[in-house]
């Protein structure tokens, strides 16, 4: 076993994977019920962290999944169809969100609305982003890959690169609008 | 408003703190994607992304208790509306009702019906491995269908179990070294039977069974 189970899921990030639940029966009784959603917890929480990229929005935000979910769905529901539906109150919560705190309307700036979500979402995360810093020019790519994928501060992402730290948040700042637009050419 | 590099490089140092980010209204959409681009960067860090123990811990307590409202009004309910949930505080039923729950009561959190397989009808067989490719006694892992699981080749027969850990739900592995199935996300093991290591305060339920047969020395399971 792991040297120390009581370190936290954290610790385990690169080879955690997401629920992919096996399929079962109707559920009948409200243990299977409360079974069936509790082993979905994990897989919902990374979808809307990938999204909002913090731990206090995406603990609100994956409560507030679930307590809607479980409000507004019968209680005969197979799973594959409660996974569905999760992620379908998942994608109109971030929806909310996004409209809610940023922005007028950004129901059609969620572009992952329609999409069908992977069983595996945060290896395909790892994948998008992949494939999306390598549209960017090269000075572009180091910056986000300093600050977002090795956790530099400003400061050292200036020494890194010789710039200074105004350089690097303008830098930063082109580089996000850039990858931005390619992300909505690619939806 | 304007965007504009200090602003973003502030929500950004947010994220990369793991803060809540200020609530600002943004002047236009390309604000907006920034951000959103920014949060699916800040989830691709290695280490980032996975919930925290105790928010798990919180979430199986909520759950049950959600589950038991709901199941006590069978009636189909409005949904509430996202402002009534933030101001009756998710976090704060959420904390109230996982007060009491520690990972002692979430080991007999309720579980399927042990003594029966994982997929019971409208599903259908599957070929998934050469009866030849499966060492003896060592669990090897497969995917078909909506089903992860581990096949165990005990001489000519092949027991199958599920993948999926009975405590978070995470997918678990087999390690070879230790000879045990080890789950990634919090340490639970069992053993090849599916039976759990006695770990945690009360023992975690064993993993359900597949149905498994082999047909011209195919093994298939019975999957959806």
């Amino acid at each position: 076993m792991p040297e120390d189970p009581t370190t936290g899921a954290a610790v385990f990030a690169p080879s955690g994977k997401v629920v992919a639940l096996p399929q079962v029966g109707a559920t009948q009784d409200r243990d299977h019920l409360t079974w069936a959603y509790q082993t979905h917890v994990t897989a919902i929480y990374q979808y809307i962290y990938s999204r909002v990229g913090n731990r206090p929005d995406a603990e609100d935000l994956t409560a507030q999944v679930f307590m809607k979910a479980i409000t507004g769905m019968r209680n005969d529901v197979s799973v594959p169809e409660l996974r569905s539906w999760l992620y379908r109150v998942a994608q109109t919560t971030l929806a909310d969100h996004w409209r809610e705190y940023y922005a007028e309307d950004a129901g059609e700036l969620e572009d992952d609305v329609t999409r069908s979500p992977a069983p595996r979402e945060n290896p395909e995360a790892v994948l998008r982003v992949d494939s999306l810093l390598a549209t960017l020019p090269e000075s572009y790519r180091r910056v986000l890959e300093l600050r977002f994928l090795r956790g530099y501060s400003v400061r050292e992402t200036a020494q890194e690169l010789n710039l200074s730290e105004t350089n690097v948040k303008v830098l930063q700042f082109r580089a996000l609008n850039r990858a931005g637009r390619e992300r909505g050419r690619a939806t | 408003m304007n965007d504009d590099p200090e602003q973003l490089d502030k929500h950004v140092e947010d994220l990369l703190q793991d803060r809540r980010p200020e609530r600002t209204p943004l002047g236009d959409e390309a604000a907006l994607r920034a951000r959103q681009t920014a949060a699916m960067l800040r989830a691709a860090k290695p280490g980032a992304g996975l919930p925290s123990k105790e928010f798990l811990e919180r979430m199986q307590g909520s759950i049950q208790g959600w589950v038991g409202e709901r199941s006590a009004r069978p009636e189909p309910t409005a949904r509430p509306s996202r402002r009534t949930l933030l101001l009756t505080g998710v976090a704060g039923i959420a904390a109230g009702v996982a007060a009491t729950v520690g990972i002692d009561r979430l080991a007999k959190s309720p579980t399927p019906p042990n003594n029966q397989a994982l997929v019971q009808n409208n599903g259908s067989w599957k070929p998934v491995k050469a009866l030849a490719d499966l060492p003896e006694g060592e669990p090897v892992a497969f995917r078909s269908g909506a089903i992860e699981g581990f096949l165990i080749r005990q001489g000519q027969e092949v027991k199958g179990i599920s993948a999926v850990c009975t405590h978070m739900g995470c997918i678990l592995n087999y390690s070879k070294f230790r000879k045990q199935i080890e789950c990634p996300c919090h340490g639970a093991t069992f053993q090849t039977d599916g039976q759990p290591s006695d770990q945690y305060n009360s023992p975690l339920p064993p993993l359900p069974s597949l149905n498994v047969r082999i047909q011209r020395g195919q093994v298939e399971v019975y999957t959806v």
